[in-house]
């Protein structure tokens, strides 16, 4: 490779990001060494195993992804705005529909949601923290090192072009003879060894952590969702592992599981994608269902609706979710069986779905209704996501798909189920948890007004867009001709999108303002809620509960409110903590060398590299740390100060 | 640290019996991802473009003698728990380490077969079968070389500390890994070699 | 001599060795394809089993339904995703 291909060239936007790239890496520096916080930085976040930091370190990255997919996003809006527009050629179009999948789904969506489930979960079943501490640590700098790797693509390189899907044989060397189809096969599996270990962790977590009394129907709902999440992740990301380890063989070894010649089999590729891609959407869209039942209990003042049927429907959906990928290709050549097959498995999971509509539904009946920000998004939810819900099934009849397949009608469905579903379900979390980890709450005129924004401006995106796609607009067409008719609707469209945009900027503005001026929380528990999270101290103790919570209920909180039920039983003991460490984002630095070199075919760097991450493990397997432990007299300092501060 | 000595070293505190379950998830990924090994391979299986076909490559001399040592070291890797839980600490070891050298044995075989392929001119990039055929065995075969360092990492710790917590935990981990390659090669052996000389 | 090589461990393994030496007689005798693979999938259907039961002790702890459950899943995604994939591109390809 030349030099002068090594780094992208010749785009203007590309030299503009890379100046404001160099700029604000050099601010962090100077920064960070002119306030003398390198030492801070280093022992309290980089080296961290504590559930709570890390969650929190999750939530920081989805939101800077956030911002880039976001970019991405507009861009896109901003060359369709208008027809023959010339903003962006057609390459320039490609990559950035590529990322703008990838970086929403996988570094936005998935760690959102896991940095929520990172810091609730283990609150949420009295318990210390998760089930491996270290590994949850390992899970995030992978994580990290693999959103990076792909973000490196668009300045070093060249980014992947050949859409999030990679359908071969557009992503072979043939047709995407950049690294950038590189970048992506690695850089997401990198990120996805590390969400399949989230996976195991939070299973083992969930199934051998709870406190004593809590049976498994006896989990707060929120903490049943992540249950089966992980239980998703951990069977379906095999399958991502496997499929992008062929496209990489194919890529960098000459093999030919995809190709054209020689036996191979390009429609394979999508079919191991979507084996893996449809459980995948799931992992995104139950989290939500967990935290819109968490909130609209709360904000009802009732126990959710259904509690058991809660739990079936989504033990259903996560088996229902294996059985269905096929429908993402009806239309590349198989027969009506097999068409048939996966309409009738795809029609099914309507049913469980809506099991659970109606369970939301019946919570708020003849409750007493707080409309406060989480609860906002979680009513707008119910409404747009069945609008989701319904073109889904208009999808999923195989034989009407031939006229909606790749058209605007579909992006606009997949919108319409994962932005209720995902991103207002983590922005209703967000709001709603943010109290508890930094002891105040956001802004609730501003957080209002948010919304409001974000979910009008979110119908005026991409409600047109079912109209386009009727009307026979194709998806990812960098640009059309005004004879087509699509003009209108379209700038409609953009418009929606950079109101969206204003929205999140509010919403920025929001968390900005409210560390400044909003009010400090003294009780624990702003919102009057129901489960054990919220009787601990606000901000949280790094041990999280000083006693061992009993559990006798659903809604064990609740109950000791009410007097029915004592929570803490017994005197302070000995807290064991696990130990910080380093080793963690030392190994995910050299995932993140390896992965580089292995971009560029550089087998040198990238053997030293793969040496580097089994002598970490080793040292790992030959450390002994047993952790260290909280004597009760520094408990019960820590208690009286948290309780002095609420007096 | 709260201790339930009823129960084998390996288990007896929670981390330990946490680790061992959180093992056992694990290898429910494992099963997921031979399993999609297994799918490519079966789909691909005929597709050998202008390479040999398996009937032509496979030779049963090799493939039985992996198939018996495997199955050996993971009778061997058993006896080495059942020793550890007796406290026989020098026949655990002596187990291990037999356990390690079969599986050595087995990799050479292993890579033996994969140069002769090689030479015979049916390599990673001649089909769609080859491709499926090396990645499925190659993945097989990664696991056990990583399974070796481990073992020997393992050896290694119990020779210095002798069998505590956190080394009776290792090695019944490690016993469950080896057991699991056992399994993925039955699956080879039975789908891969003999359905494809059959 | 028991205490090294323990009955039900020594009976596992010539149980495995039977099996495979069952297993090696689809392709020393002629027989059909669905003989075969019957033959074939059951021999290994039981080594699996010899394996999880009586050499890695599935059944012994406390969280044994969790372990069954957790394995029943695998198999049931690890069978959908290979007759699946079957399907979707062999036997139901136009």
């Amino acid at each position: 490779m030349k030099w002068d291909e090594f780094f992208v060239t010749g785009e203007p936007m590309i030299y503009g990001a890379m100046v404001s790239i160099v700029v604000v890496s050099l601010a962090i520096v100077i920064g960070l060494t002119y306030f003398k916080k390198w030492g801070y930085l280093w022992r309290e976040w980089l080296t961290t195993v504590d559930h709570k930091r890390i969650g929190i370190m999750y939530i920081i990255s989805a939101l800077l992804m956030l911002f880039r997919g976001g970019v991405d996003g507009l861009l896109m809006r901003s060359q369709l705005a208008i027809p023959e527009n010339g903003l962006l050629d057609a390459q320039h179009y490609n990559e950035i529909f590529t990322t703008h999948g990838v970086v929403m789904i996988l570094f936005m969506a998935m760690p959102f949601i896991i940095g929520l489930m990172n810091v609730v979960v283990p609150l949420q079943i009295g318990a210390r923290d998760v089930a491996f501490p270290r590994l949850n640590a390992v899970s995030f700098w992978l994580f990290f090192a693999g959103a990076m790797l792909f973000n490196l693509s668009f300045v070093i390189g060249g980014s992947p072009d050949a859409g999030w899907t990679a359908y071969f044989p557009l992503a072979s060397n043939e047709f995407s003879p950049t690294v950038g189809m590189n970048y992506y096969s690695i850089a997401i599996q990198i990120a996805g060894i590390g969400t399949l270990m989230t996976g195991v962790n939070f299973i083992a977590t969930i199934l051998k952590m709870r406190a004593p009394g809590m049976t498994l129907m006896k989990m707060p709902m929120f903490t049943w969702s992540i249950l089966i999440t992980s239980v998703i992740i951990l069977f379906a990301f095999p399958v991502l592992t496997v499929a992008l380890a062929l496209m990489m063989f194919d890529r960098l070894f000459g093999s030919q599981f995809f190709t054209m010649a020689n036996g191979g089999m390009d429609m394979l590729w999508a079919n191991l994608f979507w084996v893996w891609g449809h459980p995948e959407v799931y992992i995104v869209i139950l989290p939500a269902f967990g935290i819109f039942s968490e909130v609209i209990s709360t904000f009802s003042r009732k126990n959710l609706y259904g509690y058991a049927s809660m739990v079936g429907s989504m033990v259903v959906i996560s088996l229902l979710s294996f059985v269905v990928w096929a429908h993402h290709f009806y239309t590349m050549g198989h027969g009506a069986m097999v068409n048939g097959v996966f309409s009738i498995t795809t029609m099914l999971i309507a049913v469980p779905t809506g099991v659970k509509i109606f369970n939301w539904l019946l919570t708020l009946h003849k409750g007493r209704i707080e409309f406060t920000t989480p609860m906002l998004y979680s009513l707008a939810f119910i409404p747009i996501f069945t609008i989701g819900g319904v073109t889904g099934v208009m999808l999923a009849m195989a034989s009407a798909d031939y006229q909606y397949h790749n058209t605007m009608f579909l992006v606009a469905h997949f919108h319409y189920v994962l932005i209720p579903g995902t991103v207002f379900a983590v922005l209703a979390g967000f709001y709603y948890w943010f109290p508890k980890l930094f002891g105040f709450r956001l802004n609730e005129r501003q957080g209002k007004l948010a919304f409001w924004l974000i979910a009008v401006s979110f119908n005026v995106t991409f409600m047109p867009l079912f109209f386009l796609g009727l009307k026979g607009m194709t998806r990812r067409m960098y640009t059309y001709s005004a004879d087509t008719g699509f003009g209108p609707l379209n700038l409609i469209a953009t418009i929606g999108a950079f109101g969206l945009a204003l929205g999140f900027i509010l919403l920025v503005y929001n968390i900005y303002w409210s560390f400044r001026y909003a009010p400090r929380e003294t009780s624990g528990d702003p919102w009057n809620a129901r489960t054990l999270e919220w009787s601990t101290h606000s901000p949280i103790p790094d041990y999280n509960f000083a006693i061992v919570p009993t559990v006798t209920g659903r809604d064990p909180f609740w109950e000791h409110k009410k007097g029915g039920h004592q929570l803490y039983k017994g005197k302070y003991e000995e807290i064991h903590m696990p130990s910080n460490s380093g080793q963690p984002i030392i190994l995910a630095g050299i995932f993140f060398l390896f992965g580089f070199s292995m971009v560029f075919s550089w087998w040198v760097p990238a053997i030293i590299a793969g040496i580097g991450i089994i002598v970490m493990m080793a040292v790992r397997s030959f450390e002994r740390d047993h952790g260290y432990h909280i004597p009760v007299r520094e408990i019960e300092e820590t208690e009286a100060r948290l309780r002095g501060e609420q007096a | 640290m709260k201790l339930d000595n009823s129960l084998p070293l390996e288990y007896r505190s929670e981390e330990n019996s946490n680790r061992i379950f959180g093992f056992w998830l694990f290898l429910g990924a494992e099963i997921v991802l031979f399993s999609t090994l297994f799918a490519v391979y079966f789909t691909l299986w005929n597709r050998t473009g202008n390479g040999p076909t398996g009937k032509e490559l496979f030779e049963i001399g090799p493939v039985l003698i992996e198939t018996f040592v495997l199955l050996t070291s993971s009778f061997t890797i058993g006896l080495m728990i059942n020793s550890m839980r007796q406290g026989l600490q020098k026949a655990a070891m002596v187990f291990l380490f037999v356990t390690l050298v079969l599986g050595l044995i087995f990799l050479g075989v292993e890579i033996f077969e994969f140069v002769t392929y090689v030479n015979e001119g049916a390599t990673i990039s001649t089909s769609a079968f080859m491709s499926s055929l090396f990645v499925l065995l190659g993945t097989h075969g990664a696991h056990v070389t990583l399974g070796l360092l481990w073992g020997a990492g393992i050896m290694l710790q119990i020779k210095r500390e002798g069998f505590t917590l956190d080394t009776a935990n290792k090695s019944f981990i490690f016993s469950l890994y080896w057991h699991f390659l056992d399994v993925v090669w039955i699956f080879i052996f039975s789908f891969v070699y003999l359905k494809g000389m059959m | 001599m028991k205490k090294l090589f323990p009955v039900h461990h020594v009976m596992g393994y010539v149980f495995s060795l039977v099996l495979s030496v069952v297993a090696l007689s689809v392709i020393l005798w002629d027989m059909s394809l669905a003989v075969g693979m019957t033959i074939l999938i059951i021999c290994a259907a039981i080594q699996m089993g010899v394996q999880l039961f009586m050499f890695m002790h599935i059944g012994e702890t406390g969280t044994k339904t969790s372990l069954y459950t957790n394995i029943a899943y695998a198999l049931f995604v690890g069978l959908v995703t290979v007759f699946g994939t079957l399907f979707t591109m062999i036997w139901g390809y136009q």
